[in-house]
């Protein structure tokens, strides 16, 4: 990466962000200036999920909730900095949904993840690689009756639309999978990830 | 709804790919399909016993997409693959199977490690040796790569006479490729059409025309043709929302078997003379085209007979299109003829319209099959349309009404997995003897089931 296209972002302590075992703190500090290396990374303390690599579809299996989602995504970082998304707040608990797809059929088993991603700039071209990050990680740690839906926050991005076009294209997302030189920058974004 | 259709699950193809299966082509005449697999191989199973008769390995580096075999062979099949990997395959197989239940088939259904040169050898001896063309006949040969697109290959389609095939891919062209048929595999570029705007995620051959349909990541579907050598777009239909993902044609008219709309509560006068009305219409016509969409839709669009669309593009306000650019020539205008009964809660990945029954078959990301029926409206739908769509009726009146109804679902059809595509075949069935059409689905776990449809 030549230049970063935002050398400066605000980062949220790793402490303020939603676990399931601390509740919320009430201190919030933002972090101003140069970005440096003795920041709190992640990271954060996830004892409390479950562990998400068994890839069975046992319908039977815990339910699996809002936080858990943001326990998966939150601590993939960013590629421009070695800050995980939630700490930038790229990604943030109220901004994750779960949902019946199929509204009218009761029994469906089927599970609709609304995740809303909010650039840290809004012209970041880096946006479509964030999502296509994030629908990587949705997908390779959920069941396969999750459909994911990850899509750039309304009004957060200056080409929202053309992003979450590419990003809900089932076709393109299968192809950059099988895209080396993207897949390897997807696996240094997932390295901070359990 | 009424429960007239109903959808039985037949049987898996088996085994199945361990791996996403994105669409199954139907041979032309064989009771024999072919997966295209992420695994980048080609299974094909029988339709007759639904087992896995070989597997096509060795020819593609990355997922392959899409499939489709080329009409009017004898003794011979021709399978044309698109991959990921920008590519176009070209493999060759005599026929003395799909009847021998595939005894002995599966050889090199396990062994997916068949080096390409191994391949290449093979079709370099194509018609040169005796000894090589023996050793050949049970195997699939490698023909020919055709090289030319510069990111994924998303549909492939043979036109009606077999001798133009046409490709199209991310890279937002379409290729119309012409097969030499010179006995050395030899393909000619014949036009690339670069007008869409996005990927080209599909093209589909007239049923007899040399007229292209292909639908795009632009949200438009494009028609083309060839005038004066010169292969040029002939209409672009904006209707769709969203990523038009597939589109199929309907049937041309087949003598002695109804395939047109039905009618319930009609007498047998009244369905003869709206059955000759509706064969006047199609002739004036020609095939409609389905699309589905992105947009959670599925539609049927009509070309508007050239007689009338002199009077269609002079009432352009409600086309937007300035008389002044009205289609003069060639340029066609396709008018949406209906928006399907909404079935889908996600993206429809695919459509199908059945040649012999004219039911429309769709599915998708939601995991679910709908099947749709057309009728004739009855005198009072009829009356109601013409008030409702009163504004925007710029053709005569006299284009024969008719409303879809979604006559089935099956929900979770593959589980739990997204449906990729679905395709009418034909099947023989040995025991009854009596040829029936069956309903083949293909989804993201690598399963294929098959359906009967019974109305």
């Amino acid at each position: 990466m030549a230049e970063m296209q935002n050398s400066n972002p605000t980062i949220l302590n790793a402490a303020d962000l939603p676990t399931r075992l601390r509740s919320t703190a009430t201190r919030k500090s933002e972090y101003g200036g140069i970005f440096t290396s003795a920041l709190p990374l992640a990271p954060v303390d996830f004892e409390s999920a479950p562990s998400s690599d068994s890839e069975d579809d046992n319908l039977l299996e815990e339910p699996i909730d809002e936080q858990e989602i943001y326990d998966l995504i939150s601590s993939i970082s960013d590629p421009e900095h070695p800050i995980s998304l939630g700490e930038l707040a790229v990604v943030s608990l109220p901004d994750i949904e779960i949902k019946p797809t199929l509204p009218d059929v009761p029994d469906s088993p089927l599970q609709t993840v609304t995740v809303l991603i909010t650039p840290t700039i809004t012209h970041c071209s880096l946006a479509t690689v964030i999502g296509l990050g994030v629908r990587v990680r949705l997908e390779q740690s959920l069941p396969s009756r999750f459909r994911m839906d990850v899509r750039i926050k309304e009004g957060t991005h200056s080409t929202g639309d053309e992003v979450n076009k590419q990003l809900a294209d089932k076709e393109r997302v299968a192809a950059a999978l099988e895209n080396g030189a993207l897949m390897g920058v997807i696996a240094k974004m997932m390295e901070t990830c359990h | 709804m009424s429960p007239k259709v109903t959808i039985t699950h037949l049987s898996d193809l088996t085994p199945p790919s361990q791996e996403r299966t994105w669409l199954t082509a139907p041979h032309p005449t064989l009771p024999i399909v072919a997966t295209c697999s992420s695994d980048k191989t080609i299974r094909v199973y029988s339709l007759t016993n639904f087992t896995l008769l070989s597997t096509i390995t060795g020819g593609h580096k990355r997922s392959v997409r899409t499939a489709a075999w080329k009409p009017h062979m004898t003794g011979e099949s021709v399978l044309a693959t698109g991959s990921f990997d920008a590519t176009v395959g070209i493999w060759r197989r005599w026929d003395s199977y799909g009847q021998e239940d595939g005894a002995g088939m599966g050889m090199d259904s396990d062994d997916k490690q068949i080096p390409t040169d191994t391949l290449t050898a093979a079709s370099n001896g194509t018609g040169t040796d005796t000894a090589d063309r023996e050793e050949d006949e049970e195997e699939w040969r490698f023909a020919v790569l055709l090289d030319g697109h510069d990111s994924e290959v998303k549909s492939v389609s043979w036109s009606a006479s077999g001798m133009l095939l046409a490709t199209c891919s991310r890279d937002k062209s379409i290729w119309i490729w012409e097969d030499l048929d010179d006995g050395d595999n030899n393909f000619e570029t014949v036009a690339v059409m670069q007008e869409h705007g996005g990927d080209v995620k599909c093209v589909s051959w007239h049923p007899s025309e040399e007229c292209l349909a292909s639908g795009s990541y632009d949200d438009t579907i494009r028609l083309w043709r060839e005038d004066l050598d010169d292969w040029g777009q002939v209409a672009c239909i904006k209707g769709h929302g969203g990523t038009v993902w597939f589109l199929d044609w309907e049937g041309e008219e087949t003598e002695g078997n109804w395939s047109g709309p039905i009618a319930d509560s009609v007498s047998e006068s009244e369905l003869s003379s709206l059955q000759a009305q509706w064969r006047s219409q199609r002739a004036l016509s020609g095939p409609r085209l389905l699309s589905c969409s992105d947009d959670r839709t599925v539609r049927v669009w009509r070309r508007q007979p050239k007689e009338s669309q002199q009077t269609g593009a002079l009432s352009s306000a409600t086309t937007g299109i300035p008389s002044i650019i009205r289609p003069t020539g060639t340029d066609e205008v396709w008018e949406e003829d209906a928006v399907l009964p909404r079935a889908h809660e996600l993206p429809v990945y695919a459509v199908a319209w059945s040649k012999r029954t004219g039911l429309v078959a769709s599915a998708g990301a939601d995991g679910r099959i709908a099947l749709y029926e057309e009728r004739f409206a009855t005198r009072e739908q009829e009356q109601e349309q013409q008030a409702d769509s009163d504004a925007m009726d710029t053709t005569s009146g006299d284009v024969l009404r008719t409303e879809w109804v979604l006559v089935g679902v099956q929900d979770g059809a593959h589980g739990i997995y997204e449906i990729n595509h679905v395709a009418w075949a034909k099947r023989a069935d040995r025991r009854s003897g009596v040829e029936e059409e069956v309903l083949v689905s293909t989804a993201d776990d690598g399963s294929v089931k098959v359906w009967t449809v019974t109305r």
